[in-house]
């Protein structure tokens, strides 16, 4: 029998990640008009068009209404307290990352990520994003040599602007949804990423965003580039401190897939949740969509989620080249009071397009989790495929969870299959790997990493075992 | 005059003839004189075939229709709606009655009172509409009680408008057919309510039949009481633009629902089927089915949703939506979703849009069968599923002849 | 009465016979003669294109013949269905019978039947007549007449399944059947069952390809040619014996010979 009382005997690992940075920075006035966007602008010494582009962006963003279709509550957010650009204070040019303020790599040490040449992940190249600015990209050169360009996009704004004026916008544009036009308008930082033709970048990437300051938003935008028969892993991790305002993140990300490309995008997302009484945490709320332009290109996104006070996210891919891949694998957990809004949409329109979906939430405490996805088959679409699986584990008996699949076909000559389920974990289960001497606790998690496998299988080693970690952590005490 | 006018200019002159319920709802209806197409629930709706449906001419006449379909009578009580006849049957094991007409508005007013105004448009506009005339409202009570079938048609160039209320006493076990029959050109709204007490069985088949360009929307509301056990088939075709509405309120759990509904489109047609289906109290239990078949240009939708709250513990529920395309030019919209807040649940949902099965077809090609042949034995099995549950005889009703006829 | 022929007429002749799949060559110049009363066994490793030869002369749609021909007594069958196949005599045993829920097996078996018989100029059965002519059938694979009122073999066991196919050869009564991998996945009684049904139905009229890899159903049924099959043609005929050399060598060899060409 599951013991009640351990749901208030063991209170959940407290959020390790939750220390601030004292570091002073360089914050403009709260608050957002086109003299904001003008000055965010000015301070990145960014060209014309993209100026253009963020104050077009800012004036959809105002006829824009904010969306209150998501199956969430929250008390609405006032934009003009928000701070829309932070960044820590640093010499103007930074050549190498002695320059770097010891503060902000003692805190990406301390978030596991060590930036140092001495220090870091040698099969990883990390883009480490604090507050509104890139601090460090390593493996810089290492990657150059490739023909791979991986950079923040202020740098990319700069260096690569044939490429970021073709294609920023040009997968979620600015007049996409209300928060992909408040980033266009206002985002300061993120990564690029440019794979070109034939080319298998040669370690994983990732970005690493970091809140660090309380009253200001985050929003990074990242632009990934796969030319012709490349291929890139990517991964994104995200924290923040523990403050008790609620934080607005709103990052855009969008992937380009040409003829026989292929990008897999991971994310671990552990933005700070807010406390046992929903008190604090981050707004997520995130556009991310890839377009499969070319042939047989893919684009897989596979995420875990366990962050964040409220996430409203549906990574999507849109399937234009023929026999062009989609996949979504996400695994989204739900304590106390947090609410999850994710799911996808697979947008088939070429011929012979595949997709499959694999959605496991779990939601516990009073939390609500759900899963809304659009599985849509455009009439050229002759052959395509989607099977889709969302699963749901509830723990405790106040936590709500939702499905609400959406599939709209045009085209016979396609198959959409959707098979959904909720469990609980079964006492007969606990027994038996308890009475084989498994500890509760351990069983439990044996139970929900056993449930998750579909997903944690899709992502790169480092990640799975860090996510398989955080969510045995995040559940811990929380079964009743 | 047609039905908007109606609403909205109103027709002060007779409203002393009006029932309260009638006011009230005409009240209601002010307020939302068309559904927001923003809700869910409209979002799909065609706008010209729904203002095609709003645009007849109102009236209450009955006439009796042509039943196709349909053979010899046997051991059966048939009611036509409208045709203003006494109900009074009694027999040693059973009973059926009329319910009085207080008590019907009275239990109307309740249902209206209880629900959501927006997402009752359906209703509110029927009761709005109908006249005492056309409402037939039955006690049920006892055992082996013969089918009952009970007929409900709209007139050519005309909008009907019918209402149907059947109380089942505890532990009663009846079987009921409602045929709705569209006439060419016309609408039809009709309602229905079933209150099934406690240790009933109720065997429901609802066949919405149409003949070009007819119009419907059809709502069913179920309350199921402990121990009840309510079954449904449902068929619907031949109608330019179909709605039927199901809202099935397990009122303390602990209830059986078992649904299985086909829905045909052909040439422009748009049918839709939209089921609630609603667990408040424990141990309740739910098998759905609903399927379409799309073909020519038409516009097939299905929209679930299974609530499960925090009281329904034990609940095991389970809808399947599965759909054949089968023209390049039909379009199939299906979303079926779930809503728990109950830890200890069984909840299964899918949905499938697929064309006739290729591997199948071989299969029996290679046998010989021609692929007319395979595909009419793959429509055959596709059909026979639902209507083998229709509590409806096949010497009665060939539908699957019906069905299959004008393939 | 006539007297018996001891001429044998050519039912099946497949000549330098070439076959594709989503651009992948699969057969590549195969050359087979089948005359009535024969039994031959097609024996080679997984991949060797048995069972695409199998699919292509039942007219598999995802197939295409890129040269050569079928001929059905004389008659090339490439502009033929697959039902025209099966209606005029071809019977392909299907490895893995496919489950077709909700159709019903007795139907499904009448209408077939009946297509057939139609094509052979017999009277077509009624239900009832269809009934006691399929429940004399049944006795041959040692089937229950519970089969026919399921769907088309769903939830049948894998014996089963290879039952209920041999039941329709009996019924169809082809000039030629195929039966791919039909001992696959028996245990020795159905394979007992499976092959005695077969040499039931086998007559002077028809002939029979089996494709196996084993030698076990050729111990039950004995070909008289045995044809081995390796990257898509045929590399080696010879008597019943090919096959126990086989059994005892197996297939090393056939890469060699791969190699060498």
């Amino acid at each position: 029998m599951v013991n009640e009382n351990l749901v208030d005997n063991i209170v959940s690992e407290p959020y390790k990640y939750g220390f601030v940075t004292e570091i002073e920075s360089e914050k403009i006035s709260k608050g957002i008009n086109e003299d904001i966007v003008r000055l965010i602008s000015s301070k990145k010494n960014e060209p014309d068009y993209l100026l253009n582009f963020r104050l077009n962006a800012f004036k959809k963003w105002k006829e824009l209404e904010e969306p209150n279709w998501a199956d969430l509550g929250y008390e609405k957010i006032d934009y003009q307290d928000i701070i829309y650009y932070s960044a820590p204070k640093q010499k103007d040019k930074i050549k190498s990352l002695d320059e770097v303020d010891p503060k902000l790599l003692e805190t990406f040490d301390k978030l596991g990520i060590p930036l140092t040449e001495q220090k870091r992940l040698t099969n990883v190249a990390v883009d480490a994003v604090f507050d509104s600015v890139s601090i460090a990209t390593t493996f810089k050169e290492q990657l150059a040599e490739h023909g791979v360009i991986f950079c923040s996009i202020s740098e990319a704004i700069k260096d690569h602007s044939d490429l970021i004026e073709k294609y920023l916008g040009s997968v979620i544009p600015a007049s996409d949804n209300y928060f992909a036009a408040l980033n266009s308008a206002v985002f300061s930082d993120g990564s690029f990423v440019y794979i070109p033709k034939n080319v298998t970048c040669p370690m994983d990437l990732s970005s690493y965003f970091r809140i660090n300051s309380g009253d200001s938003g985050q929003f990074e935008r990242t632009l990934i580039i796969a030319e012709e028969g490349s291929s890139v892993s990517y991964l994104e991790g995200c924290t923040a401190p523990m403050f008790d305002t609620n934080t607005l993140h709103a990052a855009v990300v969008e992937l380009i897939a040409l003829d026989d490309a292929s990008i897999k995008y991971s994310t671990v997302q552990n933005w700070y949740a807010g406390n046992e009484k929903g008190v604090g945490g981050i707004f997520n709320f995130v556009t991310k969509r890839g377009k499969c332009i070319g042939k047989r290109s893919k684009i897989s996104w596979s995420q875990v989620e366990t962050g964040s006070a409220i996430t409203w996210k549906y990574p999507s891919c849109i399937l234009i080249g023929e026999e062009s891949i989609g996949e979504f694998y996400s695994v989204a957990l739900t304590n106390n009071l947090q609410q999850a809004d994710t799911g996808t949409k697979m947008i088939h329109i070429g011929p012979k397009t595949k997709s499959t979906i694999v959605s496991k939430g779990i939601s516990a405490g009073h939390s609500s989790n759900s899963y809304r996805g659009l599985v849509k088959i455009g009439s050229q679409a002759k052959g395509a495929r989607n099977y889709s699986q969302c699963d749901s584990m509830l723990i405790g008996d106040k936590a709500a969870a939702n499905t609400f699949p959406y599939i709209q076909s045009q085209q016979p000559n396609s198959e959409v299959e959707h098979e959904a389920s909720t469990c609980r974990i079964s006492e007969d289960q606990l027994f038996y790997l308890q009475s084989r001497g498994i500890e509760f606790e351990e069983a439990v998690s044996m139970m929900v990493s056993g449930f998750c496998r579909d997903v944690f299988n899709q992502l790169p080693m480092e990640f799975a075992a860090e996510a398989d970690k955080l969510l045995s952590l995040k559940l811990e005490g929380s079964v009743g | 005059m047609n039905i908007i006018e109606r609403i909205t200019k109103g027709d002060e002159n007779i409203s002393d003839n009006k029932s309260n319920l009638q006011k009230i709802t005409l009240e209601k209806l002010r307020a939302n004189p068309i559904p927001n197409s923003k809700n869910e629930i409209w979002r799909q709706t065609n706008k010209s075939k729904f203002s095609r449906f709003l645009n007849y001419k109102f009236s209450n006449d009955f006439y009796y229709p042509q039943i196709p379909g349909h053979s010899k009578i046997e051991n059966i009580c048939r009611i036509f709606i409208g045709e203003n006849k006494k109900v009074n049957l009694k027999e040693r094991n059973w009973e059926i009655k009329e319910l009085d007409e207080k008590e019907i508005l009275k239990f109307l007013q309740q249902k209206i009172f209880k629900s959501d105004d927006t997402k009752n448009w359906s209703n509110l506009l029927n009761h709005f509409l109908t006249d005492k005339k056309n409402i037939v409202g039955l006690n049920i009570s006892g055992k082996e009680i013969p089918h009952l079938e009970i007929i409900c048609n709209s007139i050519n160039n005309f909008f009907n408008s019918k209402t149907l209320i059947i109380k089942i006493e505890e532990g009663t076990s009846a079987n009921i057919s409602q045929i709705n029959i569209g006439d060419k050109n016309s609408a039809l709204s009709i309602s229905s309510y079933i209150n099934i007490g406690e240790e009933s069985v109720v065997n429901h088949g609802i066949i919405s039949y149409g003949k070009n360009s007819s119009h419907i929307i059809s709502t069913l509301n179920v309350s199921q009481h402990k121990h009840s056990e309510y079954n449904l088939g449902s068929l619907q075709f031949e109608y330019d633009f179909g709605r039927l509405e199901i809202n099935i309120n397990q009122v303390e759990g602990n209830a059986k629902t078992n649904i299985k509904g086909i829905q045909i489109t052909k040439n422009n047609e748009q049918i839709s089927t939209y089921a609630n289906i609603a667990f408040n109290g424990p141990n309740g239990f739910l098998d759905q089915l609903n399927k379409s078949l799309a073909n020519d240009r038409s516009h097939s939708v299905f929209e679930g949703l299974i609530i499960v709250p925090q009281i329904a513990q034990r609940t095991d529920a389970s809808q399947l939506s599965r759909n054949l395309l089968l023209s390049n030019y039909a379009k199939i919209d299906t979303k079926p979703q779930l809503e728990i807040v109950a830890d200890d649940v069984k909840c299964m949902h899918g949905a499938t849009i697929s064309q006739l099965n290729e591997d199948e077809v071989f299969y029996m090609r290679s046998r010989g069968l021609t692929l007319e042949q395979a595909s009419q034995l793959q429509l055959r099995s596709y059909y026979q599923e639902i209507i083998s549950f229709l509590p409806i005889s096949k010497e009665r009703w060939d539908l699957l002849a019906l069905l299959l006829k004008d393939k | 009465m006539e007297s018996k022929k001891e001429i044998k007429q050519t039912l099946l002749e497949i000549s330098n016979l070439f076959a594709s799949t989503e651009n992948l060559t699969i057969l590549k110049g195969v050359n087979i003669k089948i005359n009535s009363g024969e039994i031959h066994a097609i024996m080679g490793r997984n991949g060797c294109g048995k069972s695409t030869l199998s699919k292509i002369i039942a007219g598999h749609p995802s197939y295409e013949i890129t040269s050569g021909k079928i001929e059905l007594c004389g008659n090339d069958i490439e502009p033929l269905e697959p039902e025209e196949r099966a209606q005029s005599g071809i019977f392909l045993g299907f490895q893995y019978p496919i489950e077709i829920p909700g159709v019903s097996n007795l139907e499904f078996l009448r209408v077939a039947t009946n297509a057939r018989r139609k094509f052979l100029k017999k009277e077509e059965l009624d239900t009832f007549e269809f009934e006691d002519f399929v429940k004399e059938k049944l006795d041959i694979v040692k089937m229950d007449s519970a089969f026919l009122s399921r769907s088309i073999n769903q939830g049948f066991s894998g014996g089963e399944k290879k039952r209920n196919e041999i039941l329709q050869m009996a019924l169809l009564e082809p000039k030629i059947a195929i039966l791919d991998e039909t001992d696959s996945g028996l245990d020795i009684d159905a394979l007992r069952i499976v092959a005695s049904g077969i040499k039931k139905i086998a007559n002077e009229n028809s002939g029979i390809i089996l494709i196996t890899h084993y030698q076990r159903l050729l111990d039950e049924i004995k070909p008289d040619f045995v044809h081995v099959m390796a990257d898509g043609k045929i590399i080696k005929t010879g008597d019943s014996n090919l096959a126990l050399e086989l059994e005892k060598n197996g297939y090393d060899w056939t890469d060699e010979f791969i190699n060498k060409n």
